[in-house]
């Protein structure tokens, strides 16, 4: 243990229209940096304006670490007990119908951020749908998840691949580190396509690409099996009550890694370099740097870039194109 | 030309058809000796008897059946042979049936029935008659000192025989569970019957073959060849998978567009609404 262990502390902050205790915020979370809760507390209200649009309306799980990242986590759907009334939830019936269902947190705005921070949720994952409309995704997305000896630059390609894949059926994806070793690739989606259709649609472009990258592409679920240097190209998140690591979420790593959208020029700078590993790369984002570089850069997951996109035309396309191709 | 089982005839009525048994099915699997590790010398079986210890010659072995524990009964040779039954290496035809009539679950193993020379016409005039009446000979055989219960029926220019389980060795499918009451609605029907739909394509044998036992032989082979083993590769059929996901998507698609055309999404909008309500019973202006 820390020799400093600091006394249990409250303080009030005021955010917005909100009064909010916030507990312990000297608490250490991540070790090695010696970064706080309250830390924490402030990287996401500075981000806070852009991390609000991707949790605004959807069903949020938080992932928390009471004792820090070296401690145990758990996942948290059901909104804690305790939640102020001004939070609002979204009631999702169980599946089995046997339980009540789950209240779900839905943060829409800077004090239930702040709200959720001071529980110690560093990771913050969100549906890929909305309240209004659950049952039908508004992106799709794959989890590019390199496997022991997968290099950055074929990370970097099996990514660039996959945009080009889908450039051919006429989508244009976004892209963004996952915080940890591996990539998102997102295609936001007209709301109007159930899951099962988007689903479809995930494994049709990740088993065309495999197909045409089956040295650097794995569709090996069980990872003992995966063959060394190459990427898991996971499709199977797509799913009602499934989530992604909403974008400016932190990680629980070293250094406090952030998931940061990119460029797609990075990603092809990213297929040149010669790391041998892929976290070195993506630990460039930090809680520390990131406020400051999204000042610079922006998200470059909002406004014109995120076009919400329609599959049948792609489908028609696939059709033609991917039918013959062999 | 193959080795024949048996050379016989096909009987029903006065009518007497000369054949041969011919295997129809050829088993493809790869055998395998015991060596031992240290010097790839072969392993023996030896029979050696567990109360004296003495290495026992075939000759000097019967077959006992343990009718209760510890206690046998003994049949010698001759006592085979007594219930055997007489090898008329014959198919004797006992009566036709409609193919459908019989569950297929009874059949067991093709062999062919090759006609001799003097037999041709018969055979083709039973084999058309069959075909025509879409019927199918109910017989017994003799192969190898065993009598079979069989089906006679016609196969592109032949004559097939099919051995059939006897009725006491298919298990009862109320020894174990089957959903028997539980009824599927309408609409799981509709998405079971476009997803079946999507993937129905006359059936073409060819298209499968035992990977395993391909990869074996090739790992043999390259071994054999003094070369190391090619790496496994376990590739599913990728092209299908794409080419089937395609159209399957294709129908959803169609068919939910069609759902919005039909004026249904504002239904289901609907129908989503009270759970927006109850799923903000919580929420006051923020």
């Amino acid at each position: 243990m820390k020799a400093a262990t600091p006394k249990r502390t409250t303080e009030t902050i005021v955010v917005g229209s909100r009064t909010l205790v916030i507990s312990n915020d000297k608490k250490v979370l991540w070790p090695d940096d010696g970064y706080t809760k309250g830390d924490m507390i402030r990287y996401y209200r500075s981000v806070a304006e852009y991390i609000l649009p991707h949790l605004r309306g959807r069903p949020l799980t938080l992932q928390r670490y009471p004792d820090g990242i070296d401690g145990e986590s758990f996942f948290e759907k059901h909104a804690p007990r305790g939640l102020p009334d001004w939070i609002p939830t979204v009631e999702i019936p169980s599946d089995s119908g046997r339980h009540s269902g789950i209240d779900f947190i839905v943060c829409n705005d800077e004090p239930t951020l702040v709200w959720v921070a001071n529980l110690a949720a560093i990771i913050l994952h969100v549906w890929t749908s909305r309240e209004d409309a659950l049952d039908v995704p508004d992106f799709l997305f794959f989890d590019l998840d390199p496997y022991d000896g997968c290099t950055l630059a074929t990370l970097a390609k099996v990514a660039l691949g996959l945009r080009s894949t889908l450039a051919e059926i006429g989508l244009v994806p976004l892209v963004k580190s996952s915080g940890g070793s591996g990539l998102h690739i997102a295609i936001p989606l007209v709301p109007e396509y159930s899951y099962e259709i988007a689903k479809g649609f995930a494994e049709l472009v990740a088993r065309t690409l495999h197909e045409r990258m089956p040295e650097m592409t794995t569709l090996q679920r069980v990872p003992a099996k995966r063959t060394f240097g190459t990427v898991y190209l996971d499709y199977v998140q797509v799913g009602r009550g499934k989530t992604l690591v909403a974008p400016f979420s932190l990680r629980a790593r070293a250094k406090a890694p952030v998931s940061m959208p990119l460029d797609w020029a990075e990603v092809e700078a990213m297929s040149r370099k010669r790391s041998k590993e892929t976290e070195g790369e993506f630990e460039r984002f930090t809680m520390k740097n990131a406020p400051r570089l999204l000042a610079e850069r922006g998200d470059l997951w909002s406004g014109r870039r995120w076009k919400e996109q329609r599959l049948e035309p792609a489908l028609a396309k696939a059709q033609k194109r991917w039918r013959k191709d062999n | 030309m193959a080795h024949a089982i048996w050379s016989g005839a096909i009987n029903f009525g006065l009518v007497t058809i000369p054949v041969k048994l011919q295997t129809a099915i050829r088993t493809n699997d790869l055998r395998f000796n015991f060596l031992h590790k240290k010097d790839e010398g072969r392993i023996n079986n030896v029979r050696r008897c567990s109360v004296c210890g003495e290495e026992v010659a075939y000759a000097e072995i019967e077959r006992g059946y343990e009718y209760e524990k510890g206690s046998y009964v003994t049949l010698s040779d001759d006592d085979f042979q007594r219930v055997n039954p007489e090898a008329t290496q014959s198919v004797e035809i006992v009566q036709f049936v409609e193919l459908s009539e019989i569950n297929p679950m009874y059949f067991d193993k093709p062999y062919y029935l090759e006609p001799e020379k003097r037999g041709r016409h018969a055979y083709a005039l039973l084999r058309e008659a069959l075909r025509k009446e879409n019927k199918v000979g109910i017989a017994r055989v003799v192969i190898r000192s065993r009598e079979h219960l069989a089906a006679l029926k016609p196969n592109g220019d032949a004559l097939v025989l099919e051995l059939m389980h006897f009725a006491d060795e298919i298990v009862d499918q109320t020894t174990l569970e089957f959903p028997s009451q539980e009824k599927p609605s309408d609409s799981e029907m509709k998405v079971a019957k476009m997803l079946i739909d999507t993937m129905s394509e006359p059936f073409d044998a060819e298209r499968f073959h035992d990977k395993y036992r391909e990869e074996v032989l090739a790992m043999i082979e390259a071994r054999a060849a003094g070369k190391e083993a090619p790496k496994a590769k376990t590739k599913a059929p990728v092209r299908d998978n794409v080419v089937n996901l395609m159209d399957v998507l294709q129908k959803s698609l169609e068919a939910s567009k069609k759902q919005r055309g039909n004026g249904r999404a504002a239904q289901s909008k609907e129908e989503a609404k009270p759970k927006k309500t109850a799923a903000r019973r919580k929420r006051s202006a923020a």
